[in-house]
């Protein structure tokens, strides 16, 4: 039972990095590989408040979308000048530079050794502690960015996101500041899975560089990818599938040594197979085709 | 001194690998990320063949040559061709090629294992004294061997008939298909030339560092620092940005501690992203790419 609330509770958090990486990737059109770094800014951000200044987990989530929302608009706005394949070289290179300074500037961030001890989150004098608890806490935390995203993208920002994707110039032809609103979604995005790495941080207690790596954002698209990109219930779709299915290999018997091998060949796999027969995904609406 | 010839040596792997990138890119027009598991492929089949199957090194390694070839075209083969068929953009083929460094990155984990592998013999050889810097047998083997093949490659892409065809090619394919250049075939011979040359490069690397599974990404990720900052579209650019970035970062070791190589690397790439995005030697091309 708590190796399946386990699973549910990754799903979860992995829901809501899908979700904000579909803003950017699915509604906006722009393929991002710096996703794992800005979730590990969110991890990062509330391990630190937690440990040096012992600021309550619910006070931290704030602070953690902003810290993140701010990065994120500091590299959007130069990054997001450059078009297309540039643009994606160009957040992989921030990805590898996040990396490195979580690995490197050891004064703050302790470097590979990571952060020990974070502790559990407490609300009026409840800790979370259980599995059940966290997995409560992480829904409803997913249901929160559902609702935020669900109106974001049903919004007249969320219609002049999808028309950048379709065509950034004849949008900017109808006066909209294309750069502005590519620069608000990517931010925004950054700032919400942030939400999902202070979970993460909070829910694992410990947290290192390895967990923010560049493979770690390929997994993250491919859940927008092969759950659908455009469409929020497609990374939903998309982080249960590839939540799931690596752990169903375990019980099929698989050695744990190449178990987490074949858990990176199977999403990888996915991505290509996907790109090749449906570039939309399971339930998406765009395939990364313009005109 | 020491840290310029340092420079030197890896800026000519760099070189090299950026090279074979650049051939590639230059033909599809889109980033092959699978080029650094190709990469890690050719010094792990040289390991196979020289250690594992104990043959002599005279067959070993050119045989891992073409398996890493092999390799590089099932990619082109299995994966990229029949995407283009179904009227793939750049940017799907770039999504696949991702999934595609994933999936073969595991698979060179799952057959030898994540630990360090050598193929050095062990015994630790004194440099040669060179103008006051240290050089070793095998930096000196890297540096003519790159300088042979850059000349190699030269003279085919610019005296050949087969290198005027990949010209065109690159310049305008749908011209080139009209005046009976077979875009198929050529972007296969491509994508051989550019994995032989991650083949030699990674072999001659695991000379002098020793190989891992991942080692491929560092390389692959300089490969394309040095593309961007040579010239996108130009292939001497390429040869020349892969010794920039090579020195610039042994270089920046007087500054900076050594863990910061790689964050110089990628601070020298967003900076020409920004403000000269098609590099030192590239030209803007006529046809925005929109």
């Amino acid at each position: 039972m708590e190796y399946i609330l386990h699973i549910l509770i990754l799903i979860n958090i992995y829901i809501i990095v899908g979700m904000s990486l579909n803003l950017v990737s699915g509604y906006t059109g722009l393929i991002s590989l710096s996703h794992a770094g800005f979730y590990g800014i969110g991890a990062y951000t509330a391990a630190l408040l937690s440990l040096n200044f012992g600021v309550n987990f619910f006070v931290a989530i704030p602070a953690c979308i902003v810290v993140a929302m701010a990065i994120g608009a500091a590299i959007g706005f130069p990054a997001l000048r450059i078009r297309d394949d540039f643009f994606i070289i160009a957040t992989f290179g921030f990805q590898v530079i996040l990396f490195q300074v979580m690995n490197n500037w050891m004064e703050l961030t302790n470097g590979p050794l990571g952060l020990p001890g974070i502790p559990q989150p407490t609300l009026f004098g409840y800790t979370f502690s259980s599995h059940f608890d966290f997995w409560i806490l992480t829904a409803l935390f997913a249901i929160i960015v559902y609702v935020i995203l669900y109106r974001l993208t049903k919004s007249p920002f969320g219609n002049v996101l999808r028309s950048i994707r379709e065509d950034d110039l004849f949008t900017q032809s109808l006066g909209k500041n294309v750069n502005q609103y590519k620069v608000l979604s990517f931010s925004i995005a950054a700032g919400l899975s942030a939400i999902a790495g202070a979970l993460y941080a909070h829910y694992f207690t410990f947290i290192d560089p390895t967990s923010f790596t560049i493979p770690e954002s390929i997994f993250m698209l491919s859940i927008v990818i092969v759950g659908g990109s455009g469409r929020l219930s497609g990374s939903i779709i998309g982080a249960v599938l590839l939540v799931s299915i690596p752990e169903l290999l375990r019980f099929v018997g698989m050695p744990s040594s190449i178990a987490a091998n074949m858990r990176q060949i199977l999403y990888g796999g996915l991505l290509v197979l996907f790109m090749m027969f449906r570039p939309k995904g399971i339930y998406g609406e765009f395939g990364f085709r313009k005109q | 001194m020491q840290f310029l010839l340092n420079g030197i040596i890896a800026g000519s792997i760099y070189s090299l690998i950026a090279l074979g990138f650049s051939v590639i890119y230059q033909t599809t027009r889109f980033f092959h990320f699978a080029h650094g598991a190709v990469y890690t492929f050719g010094c792990y089949f040289a390991y196979l063949f020289s250690v594992q199957l104990g043959l002599d090194r005279n067959i070993a390694f050119p045989l891992a040559c073409i398996a890493t070839m092999a390799t590089g075209s099932l990619c082109e083969l299995v994966v990229y061709n029949p995407m283009r068929k179904r009227n793939a953009t750049d940017l799907t083929l770039l999504i696949a090629s991702l999934g595609l460094y994933i999936v073969l990155q595991n698979i060179i984990s799952m057959i030898w294992g994540d630990d360090t592998k050598t193929m050095r013999t062990g015994e630790v050889v004194e440099g040669h004294p060179l103008f006051g810097a240290r050089v070793t047998d095998i930096q000196i083997i890297i540096f003519i061997t790159s300088i042979i093949l850059m000349v190699l490659l030269a003279f085919m892409m610019m005296k050949t008939k087969f290198g005027k065809s990949l010209r065109a090619l690159s310049n305008d394919a749908g011209l080139a298909r009209l005046s009976g250049i077979n875009s198929d075939r050529y972007i296969l011979y491509a994508f051989m030339i550019g994995s032989f040359l991650a083949a030699v490069a990674s072999i001659m690397i695991s000379f002098d560092t020793d190989m891992t599974p991942t080692m491929g990404f560092n390389a692959l990720v300089m490969g394309v620092i040095a593309v961007i900052v040579g010239g996108i579209n130009s292939l001497p650019g390429a040869a020349l940005g892969g010794l920039f970035i090579g020195l610039a970062q042994n270089l920046g070791v007087y500054w900076l501690p050594s863990k910061w190589q790689d964050t110089i690397a990628f601070g020298i790439l967003i900076l020409f992203l920004l403000f000269k995005p098609y590099g030192i030697l590239g030209k803007k091309p006529q046809k925005q790419l929109l």
